[in-house]
Order: structure tokens, then C-alpha cells, then sequence
């Protein structure tokens, strides 16, 4: 039919043509004039400063607004972490903003049975009957002694974050404020915290690196500072060697000089045979190191050494890595571990000396996320030990300082009920299975995925009511199935959220939320290109709905509910300690507390009080520019004081040896039965040093035989951006993805062999599920693993992230149901990579 | 006279997808439908080899200004719908086009109906069957009086698409009518007030550049005298003015 249209339009084209000359004077076809009379150009408009939260980038980025609409984005050209850019999440907030599918107004849930599939049926009401209900629910809670009950779930956050994930559950009388932090990351802190006792991630001196190593990550697709690896990749290919550890091809090894593919969880084998093979051949960084006593070099396979022929200088326990652990890890033993021949081991540790110490060993969460994680992470960061490349030019950075208030004290806040002593939370942290050592504290660390047991366990209390703001448990755990079970049979849950996404599904009060980025005040921290920040969040548009900050306007509402019932302690908090900064004044409201809060905990930034950094003069100036930029992080500055027991880089870890030794007595067990509990392979002091330990798997090989890869997306904007059109149109980036799709990668070899081709419809089944998917045809991954990207599969959210969302039918399927649920217990992180997941295929 | 042109440096171009988004945030092109993607900045993706020799390789793809313009020999009415500027644009008049889609048939990088998974059209056709836009026309509601519309939205925002950046051009209005073609115009409305094209402002890694190739000063023509380039398709002859430079792939 549209052919039959084109072609009688062409035939009466020429007669269009006369008509059109009957109109205006004809012109040179080939070189038509543009019209001077018309206006050309855009509209006007203002570039407006924010933060874009699409990942932990935290990118600082401006908006253009036109006439209170926001249209266009790009990066805040007054970062000197980004240098003015941003990635394609940035753009795609858009798109989130004026989501068809948003939820507009608070809805209250009237259908009371719970589950997937099962239309909550939910209503609109007002603001003030859905705060009623909550603080009613809150005081019954607290008159019956039953505070604890209460739980707060922390999503993505700005650092207001203490509004409402400290001070209101605090005040109000639960342990229970529990964040996502360990769901993606945490595990590679704690390989940077037992060597050189920096609990955070790193930064990376791309511009003067000789030699960049990326490890268990994509930087140009997820991690920490997307924009401004983009904005530097290019020209580091030309003034570095890149090599890119990673069991599946991704964007960075696409374009590096070299690829090691790895087999699953092998890292630390890797690792310890490139350590072996920097010490054998001489190529250690003795200016940071250290060297023999007699200056020859004794590191010879096999060989004990007597810890005293070594002098170190700012280093802890060579000769005893050595002893228990690299002797013998040779590269011809870790060839048949991971995969990756001895020759490219040695070629790789001697390219690396020869480029020490500008050489960035960038560990990210593929090294590290593992069931026995936290050891493959040591393996990693201790060779910025060998290399000397830690704080040194062009190499792995720690960071510098950012100006920013602290929480007041909550103390006289606290009444008989908050001050109540609880030895444990709800996600068991400290547990002696969960020793979460977070900066080597027991308990100290976040066990996000096991909320969920620990609610169906009622251990160790039960939970009747919870809060969670910007949070997706459900979609987002491993394991996710035990999110459905934990939600499905909670009391009572309210859900601030943006959409109706999968825990919302659960909640019988909704409350709608600003928009992070366009429609929120808030403030982040970040790090790139050797400078710390804070960022700045601010409305740049009016909501057009009657939604609300997360962070700081709920929690003042809700507090001012609770002073009504006669609970007026977090109010007066609110009130009373958190004043601006310029006026001297608490807020009178809640819309004044969101901006106030913020003035309050950026102010070191801007008030001239700081001695460091930008100058920036004064609060309008600081929402102008959105960002204040610490100095340059300077090198070598914490040599001699790294944070750890010894303050040395310790090879032998006296500070992983204290945290361990202190839970163990907690638990009146040693240290050996900790690690025993907790499924590492470590007994004595090899625990206490960078070594490997074999990859966990769930599922045989005879029974299921292939591996499965979980991978990040560069469009995944911490979960968020699947119901844009823009995410589902350019999916195809993510490689050897297809757009509008959710895609099972499979090698054409393995695929042969099960009689899978391109396009086919195949089941794969886990030890944890089982599931249908296209199958995709795909060189990027040796036989024997199979991938897929993390984003889809959503089954609520929106009609565009799910495929039915009234059925609860999803695009394709969510990885986090596939892959079981286990832990590298040590640092409580959600294991989601090192090859941990069996799967097996078939066509159907 | 000036000619346009665009310089892809592909060592710099990770294949991220921003240039391709932020284009449709300042074209307002609409969403993918019936065989067209409007998008007038996209991608051809490809893995080649076999593994561990494989290969990834992310071309961005655009309208090539052509010298030798097959859409505007094709284009039927007079004075012609698709021309070229005097700067060497590939320009579309909105209000001519009759929508015939014979310069989508004609252009060597076009096509029709897009079926494979990874084609790419650089001219796409806003269908005389629906209003463009339908999301943000679309009054239904996820969950009844809970959640928004398309539609609801737009009114909100008094604009259609809400996001949609507003500006003018002689040429072609910002956001297009259906029934008529459209494509890259090169963000003629920000080069004419000396602002660069948006793509090449929102590109991370600095990868694309335009400018004059007539002028032996400019960037695009010191890019192309130091490395060598390729154009697509240099065998249909039409001469595109869209140039790749370096290889993506530093091995």
C-alpha cells in the first residue's frame, strides 16, 4: 500500500511542482538559499548545574531548561574530574523525567494478598492520608515496644542521605537503616584495605599513565568515572600499553593492545603468578619495596627465603608472601588454572616493570565480586605494591579531601527507646557468617542481600514495617526470588520511588519522589583526573506532579506527623540542628528543609571558610557553578603513612589478621573456623596473605557445564533506565546486544553443539532457575561461558521495561534470577561474578 | 564557498551511544516505529574473528552530506524538497517535502522498511498514518489516576515532545509533521550562529568534528591531511563528506 502512495505521489510530483511556483519564486534546486528573513537558532534558555545519578559516577553535568521544561544535557564544564562531559546515561534522564509511566501522586494499595502477578490495586490518595498512615503505623510500633521492627532500605542516594537513613531511624528507635552498598560493589575495598588500608575506591592518573592495566572491569562502561575515561581513553592508546583482564570481550579490550580472557574467578591465580613473576626476574620497585640485604636477588621458585635477607621500605611482609604464598605460583602452574598462557604472563609482568611506576592497576568488581572475593582483590591491588605505582605518577590513586559539613549529633535527640541497645541488624551483620568487616570492623559492613533471609527468618527480630526509598531489592539482589518470598509476606512497606518498579509491587503505601538530577536538592562526593568534588543536585525544573526529595522532604513530613502523635524529637532535630548557614535559621516546612539541608552540608564549599580547592563565593555563586574541585591530589604524600597496622603496604596483612582475630573472639572461635564457616580456603597465616583460592561454583560441570557471566551495561542507570524508549532503542551498544531485546551471548562452538542457532529460542537453567531467552551468536567469550547483560528483565516499572506489565511478563529475563545467592563474606559484598553460577542450555 | 563535512576519529570513539542519544534530544526525532528509526545519528556494530582473535568494532553513522547528493537527485518536486546549501548541507525543506520517499529509496545509506537487527537508515519517514510523537499522545495510564501519560505530560509541559529542544530554522521546523521525510541537517540552526553540531559538542571522547574542508585551516582539513581516511561506500559515487579516521581497534 505505501508503495502504491510513493509512486503516485512521484507521478504527480510535477504537478505538487507547479502549484508550489504558483506560491513563491522558483529556486536553484542544487543550491537553495536559506530564507534570511526567517529566524534561525535555538530558543533561549539557561544552562542550569546538577549531578547526573545514572551511576557512581556521579557525573557533575548542566541541563539546558527552556521555558521550565528541561531539553538537553551535556557535562558541567566547570569539573575538572569529567573536563565537560557525560556519558549516554546522562542524556537519557530525559526521558526518565517525563516518563508517561510515573507515578504522580501517593497510592495506597487495596488489594492485601502480596506476590508477583497479583495487581496490588492500588488507589490515589492524598499526601496527608498517606503520612497518617505511616505514622500511625510508626507510633504503634514505638508504644508497643517494637521499634526495632521498624526498617529503613536506602537505594541510590546523595549524601542527604542522613536525613533520612540516619537521623530518622536513629531518632526514632531502630537498628535497622539498612543500605544497598554491598549488593554491587564493596568486595574490591576490601583488597585496597588489607594492603594499603584505604577502604574506598581509587582514582587513576590516566593522563600520565605509561601503562594501564584494567582488571575485572569495563571503565568505559560502568565503574567510577565513565565520562572522563571516555574523554582520555583515546590518547592513552597512544601514550600507554593497555591490557584489559576479563573473561568476555568488552568495550575497553575492544580497542586496548591487549585482551587476557581469563577463565572465571581465576584472578587471583593470575594475579600471584605475575607477583611471582616481578620478584623471580628482578622487576620489583625497590625504591618502594626495597631489596635484598646483599643486593641479589634470592626469589627463585621454590625456594624458602629467611625474612631477614630483605630490607623493605615501605612494604610489610615480602618474604612472608613469598613463603606461603608466590613461590610456587609459577605462570606454568597458572596457565592451567586461568587460561591464560605462561608466555603472556611473563610478557605482561615485564611490560608492567618496565612502564613502573606510572602503571594504573584498575581492579574493579569482576576481580572481586566472588564468592572468596576479598583474596582475589588483595592479589590485584597487591601489585601496585611490586610496581610502587600507589599515589605515584601515573599510577593507582587514593584521594584527596572534600569539603563538606558532618551530621550533627543526634545524642540529645535520642530518647529511652532510641537509646536501646540492638547487638545485631537485620541483614546478620557480625553473624559469624557475615563478618562484613568493613574497614576491618566486624559487623561494620552492610550484608544488603541477606535482608531478605533475615526477614523470612524473623533473625534477628521480625520485621513489621519498612520504608525504602529509591531502593529495588527485588530486582536488584542475587537470588531475587527471596526478595519476593521476604516482601510478599511483610506487614506493612512503603515505597518512595519514581516508578512502580518490582518492590513497589510489594508496598501498600507508594509515595512519589523527585527525580534525581532534575527535580531534587542534594549533594554527591566523586573523584576523576586526580581531583575530588562535590557536586551539587537542585531542581532545575518544577515537578510538574506533586512528588517529593527522598531524602530530606519525607522524612521532614513524616517527622512532623510523629510530633502530632506526640513524638516530636526527630522534628526538633530537623528544626533545631540543621539551620542555613546564612540566615542562621531552621526550616518552617519541608520544601525549606530540602534546600536548607543542603545549604547546611555544602557550605564548607562555598562559605570561604575552606583553604583548599575552588573559591567559590557564596551559595549562589556554588548553585552557578554546581561543583567545587579539590587540588590536585598530590603524589607519594601517603607513603610511610598508609593507613594499616604497620602504616607500610602490608604484603602480609596485620591489619586483615586483627579483623579476623577480633571476630573470631567475638564468636569464641579462631580464626581458622571463621574462615572455614565462611567457605574460604585459607587456614594459618596464608589468610592473612594475598593469595588464591579456587573459584566457588554452584552446580557441577557434569550437570552444568557452561559458565554464566554477568555483565554491565553502559546504559543502565543503576536500574532505572530500562523504561526509556532511548534505552531500549540503543541497547545494541552494549556488545553483542541487540536493541529492544535481552540477548543469551553463547559461543558458536557451544552453540553447535547443542544445535543452537542465531535467533533460536534456548532455556537456561542455574541451580537457582530457569528461564527462556534468544540466543545470540557471539565470538566475544571462549567456549564454555555464556553471558548475558544485567538491565532487562523487568516484570514491573513501566510498559516499556516490561513487556506486559499488567501480567508481570518481562523483557527477557533478570540475571539476578538466575545466579544464586552467596557472599564474599569477609567484606558481606553479593557475589554476582568469578564464575560462581553453572548453567546449563538448551533449545527449545 | 564553504563545504561541510565531519571527521569520525574512531581511536577516540568508544561506541558509547551519546552521540546517537543526544541527537535525538536536540533533533526531537521520535521513536523507532513501522521499519523507521528516526535516528539520525546511529551505529553499525560488528564482532568479527573467532575467538580469542576477535575483533569489536562500533562505526557511528550519520547523513554524509554528500557532494553528490542521491536524495537530491531523487527528490521529484521543484524547487527540490532535499537540496544542498551553499555550504554543502544536505538540506530538507519540511514544507515542500510531499513525502514520496524517493530520496530514501535513492540514498545508498537509507532504506525503506529496517528488518535486520543492526541496519541503520540516515533517512527515516515520519508515517502520514499516525501524528508524530504517539507516546506523548497516548492518554492511557499504567495504573489508573496513580500514574501519568504521555499525553498528560505534554499538556503539563505545553510541548510535544515534553523535552524538546526549541529552535528555529528557515528550512525545517524542530519538530517535523508527519507525512514528510527527515534526517541530519547537520544542526544547521546551531552551525548558522556559530555553535558546533550537537553530536560532536555531547561526543565524550572528542571523536567528531565538523568543520569546512574548503578551508586548509581548518581542523576537519588538518585531520584529513594527517591520517588516512575512509568514507563509506565510496563506490556508489557519492561522494561523502563524512570521513573516518585511525582505526578503532589500537591492535
Amino acid at each position: 500500500m505505501k508503495l502504491r502512495r510513493r509512486d503516485f505521489l512521484k507521478a504527480t510530483a510535477a504537478v505538487s511542482a507547479v502549484a508550489m511556483v504558483g506560491c513563491g519564486a522558483p529556486k536553484n534546486n542544487a543550491l537553495a538559499p536559506m530564507d534570511p528573513k526567517k529566524a534561525i537558532g535555538e530558543d533561549p534558555g539557561k544552562w542550569i548545574s546538577t549531578t547526573c545519578q545514572g551511576c557512581t559516577t556521579w557525573d557533575p553535568i548542566q541541563v539546558f531548561v527552556q521555558d521550565g521544561r528541561a531539553v538537553k544535557v551535556r557535562g558541567n564544564p566547570n569539573s575538572k574530574g569529567n573536563m565537560g562531559t557525560c556519558c549516554p546515561r546522562a542524556h537519557m534522564g530525559l526521558q526518565q523525567l517525563y516518563d508517561p509511566d510515573r507515578v504522580k501522586v501517593p497510592m495506597k494499595r487495596t488489594n492485601p494478598k502480596k506476590g508477583r502477578g497479583i495487581d496490588p490495586k492500588f488507589v490515589p490518595i492524598s499526601w496527608d492520608e498517606a503520612l497518617n498512615i505511616i505514622a500511625d503505623k510508626m507510633m504503634e510500633l514505638r508504644n508497643n515496644g517494637e521499634a526495632h521492627k521498624y526498617m529503613l532500605n536506602r537505594g541510590r542516594y546523595t549524601y542527604m542521605r542522613d536525613m533520612i537513613y540516619d537521623a530518622m531511624t536513629k531518632i526514632y528507635g531502630s537498628p535497622n537503616n539498612i543500605s544497598h552498598s554491598s549488593i554491587c560493589a564493596e568486595a574490591e575495598k576490601s583488597g585496597a584495605f588489607y594492603t594499603h588500608g584505604y577502604w574506598d575506591y581509587r582514582d587513576y592518573d590516566l593522563t600520565r599513565t605509561k601503562y594501564l592495566l584494567i582488571w575485572g572491569l569495563d571503565p568505559l562502561v560502568s565503574n567510577r568515572q565513565v565520562p572522563f575515561v571516555i574523554k582520555t581513553f583515546g590518547d592513552v592508546l597512544d601514550k600507554a600499553t593497555v591490557t584489559v583482564v576479563d573473561p568476555k570481550l568488552n568495550a575497553s579490550a575492544a580497542k586496548a593492545h591487549n585482551w587476557l580472557p581469563l577463565l572465571p574467578g581465576t584472578d587471583g591465580a593470575l594475579a600471584v603468578a605475575i607477583a611471582h613473576v616481578l620478584l623471580t626476574e628482578d622487576l620489583w620497585y625497590k625504591p618502594f619495596v626495597g631489596d635484598f640485604k646483599d643486593s641479589v636477588n634470592h626469589f627463585k621458585a621454590g625456594v624458602t627465603l629467611d625474612e631477614s635477607s630483605f630490607e623493605e621500605k615501605y612494604t610489610n611482609g615480602i618474604i612472608k608472601w613469598w613463603n606461603l604464598e608466590l613461590k610456587d605460583k609459577t605462570p606454568e602452574w597458572a596457565e592451567k588454572e586461568c587460561g591464560i598462557s605462561a608466555e603472556v604472563i611473563y610478557k605482561t609482568a615485564r611490560e608492567m616493570s618496565v612502564a613502573a611506576p606510572s602503571v594504573c592497576v584498575w581492579m574493579g568488581p569482576g576481580a572481586a565480586m566472588h564468592v572468596r572475593g576479598t583474596y582475589s582483590a588483595m592479589a590485584v591491588e597487591a601489585l601496585c605494591g611490586l610496581l610502587g605505582n600507589l599515589d605515584n605518577i601515573g599510577g593507582t590513586m587514593m584521594k584527596g579531601k572534600t569539603l563538606a559539613a558532618k551530621m550533627p549529633k543526634l545524642d540529645d535527640y535520642k530518647d529511652k527507646i532510641a537509646k536501646i541497645k540492638h547487638k545485631y541488624k537485620i541483614d546478620q551483620r557480625g553473624y559469624l557468617e557475615f563478618p562484613a568487616l568493613n574497614k576491618g570492623k566486624s559487623g561494620g559492613g552492610v550484608v544488603t542481600n541477606n535482608l531478605a533471609d533475615g526477614m523470612l527468618q524473623k533473625d534477628p527480630m521480625e520485621i513489621k514495617m519498612g520504608i525504602g526509598y529509591m531502593n529495588n531489592f527485588a530486582f536488584s539482589g542475587t537470588g531475587a526470588q527471596r526478595w519476593e518470598k521476604a516482601m510478599s509476606e511483610l506487614e506493612f512497606y512503603v515505597h518512595i520511588t519514581t516508578n512502580a518498579s518490582e518492590m513497589t509491587q510489594f508496598a501498600d503505601i507508594v509515595l512519589p519522589a523527585t527525580i534525581a538530577t532534575f527535580e531534587k536538592w542534594g549533594y554527591l562526593k566523586s573523584k576523576a583526573n586526580l581531583h575530588s568534588q562535590v557536586s551539587l543536585l537542585q531542581p532545575v525544573v518544577e515537578p510538574i506532579w506533586d512528588v517529593r526529595t527522598d531524602e530530606t522532604e519525607i522524612p521532614f513530613l513524616i517527622a512532623e506527623k510523629l510530633a502530632e502523635r506526640g513524638f516530636d524529637n526527630l522534628l526538633r532535630y530537623y528544626k533545631e540542628q540543621i539551620k542555613d548557614p546564612e540566615t542562621g535559621k531552621g526550616a518552617s516546612n519541608a520544601r525549606e528543609f530540602a534546600e536548607i539541608s543542603v545549604k547546611y552540608y555544602t557550605a564548607p564549599a562555598w562559605d570561604g571558610s575552606g583553604k583548599i580547592g575552588d573559591k567559590i563565593n557564596g551559595w549562589e555563586e556554588y548553585k552557578a557553578v554546581g561543583v567545587w574541585n579539590d587540588d590536585r591530589y598530590g603524589y607519594k604524600k601517603s607513603w610511610g603513612k598508609f593507613k594499616t597496622e604497620t602504616k607500610k603496604f602490608e604484603f602480609y596483612s596485620e591489619t586483615l589478621k586483627k579483623a579476623l582475630g577480633k571476630h573470631a573472639k567475638k564468636h569464641n572461635v579462631d580464626v581458622d573456623k571463621v574462615l572455614e564457616v565462611c567457605n574460604y580456603e585459607a587456614r594459618g597465616e596464608k589468610a592473612f596473605v594475598p593469595h588464591y583460592e579456587a573459584p566457588f561454583r554452584y552446580g557441577s560441570f557434569e550437570e552444568y557445564p557452561l559458565t554464566f557471566i554477568d555483565h554491565k551495561s553502559r546504559l543502565n542507570k543503576e536500574g532505572r533506565s530500562a523504561n526509556t524508549p532511548w534505552y531500549q532503542e540503543f541497547k545494541k551498544v552494549d556488545l553483542g546486544d541487540e536493541s529492544w531485546d535481552d540477548v543469551l551471548k553463547i559461543n558458536p562452538d557451544d552453540a553447535a553443539k547443542y544445535g543452537i542457532k542465531n535467533g533460536d529460542m534456548v532455556r537456561i537453567t542455574s541451580t537457582n532457575g530457569s528461564f527462556t531467552i534468544k540466543a545470540k551468536l557471539w565470538e566475544g567469550l571462549r567456549p564454555g561461558t555464556i553471558t548475558k547483560c544485567y538491565g532487562q528483565g523487568h516484570w514491573a516499572y513501566g510498559r516499556v521495561a516490561a513487556l506486559d506489565y499488567k501480567n508481570a511478563e518481562p523483557r527477557g529475563f533478570n540475571n539476578n534470577e538466575l545466579m544464586p545467592c552467596d557472599y564474599d563474606r569477609l567484606s558481606g559484598s553479593t557475589a554476582r561474578n568469578g564464575g560462581f553460577c553453572g548453567v546449563k542450555i538448551e533449545k527449545v | 564557498m564553504a563545504k561541510m563535512a565531519m571527521v569520525i576519529d574512531r581511536q577516540k570513539c568508544v561506541g558509547c551511544g551519546a552521540c546517537g542519544i543526544a541527537c535525538k534530544t536536540e533533533n526531537n526525532t521520535q521513536g523507532r516505529k513501522d521499519g523507521q528509526s528516526f535516528n539520525w545519528a546511529d551505529f553499525m556494530l560488528k564482532t568479527e574473528g573467532k575467538f580469542p582473535s576477535v575483533k569489536f568494532t562500533a562505526l557511528p553513522v550519520l547523513c554524509n552530506h554528500c557532494s553528490n547528493a542521491a536524495c537530491v537527485d531523487a527528490c521529484p518536486v521543484t524547487p527540490k524538497a532535499m537540496f544542498k546549501t551553499k555550504d554543502g548541507i544536505t538540506m530538507h525543506n519540511d514544507e515542500r517535502c510531499i513525502g514520496c520517499r524517493s530520496c530514501q529509496e535513492a540514498c545508498p545509506y537509507s532504506v525503506w522498511d529496517l528488518r535486520e537487527e543492526g541496519e541503520y537508515s540516515v533517512i527515516s519517514f515520519n508515517s502520514d498514518d499516525e501524528e508524530t510523537h504517539p507516546a506523548y499522545r497516548d492518554k492511557t495510564e499504567l495504573i489508573a489516576g496513580c500514574t501519568s501519560s504521555g499525553a498528560e505530560i505534554a499538556a503539563k509541559t505545553g510541548s510535544l515532545p515534553p523535552m524538546a529542544t526549541a529552535y528555529k530554522h528557515p528550512e525545517y521546523d524542530s519538530v517535523r509533521r508527519k507525512g514528510i521525510v527527515e534526517k541530519c541537517i547537520l544542526c544547521s540552526h546551531r552551525l548558522a550562529n556559530g555553535e558546533n553540531a550537537y553530536c560532536a559538542d555531547s561526543c565524550p571522547s572528542g571523536a567528531r568534528i565538523v568543520g569546512d574542508i574548503n578551508d586548509p585551516n581548518s581542523k576537519v582539513s588538518i585531520l584529513l591531511k594527517t591520517y588516512d581516511y575512509e568514507v563509506l561506500k565510496p563506490e556508489a559515487g557519492t561522494k561523502p563528506n563524512v570521513y573516518y579516521i585511525r582505526n578503532y581497534s589500537i591492535k
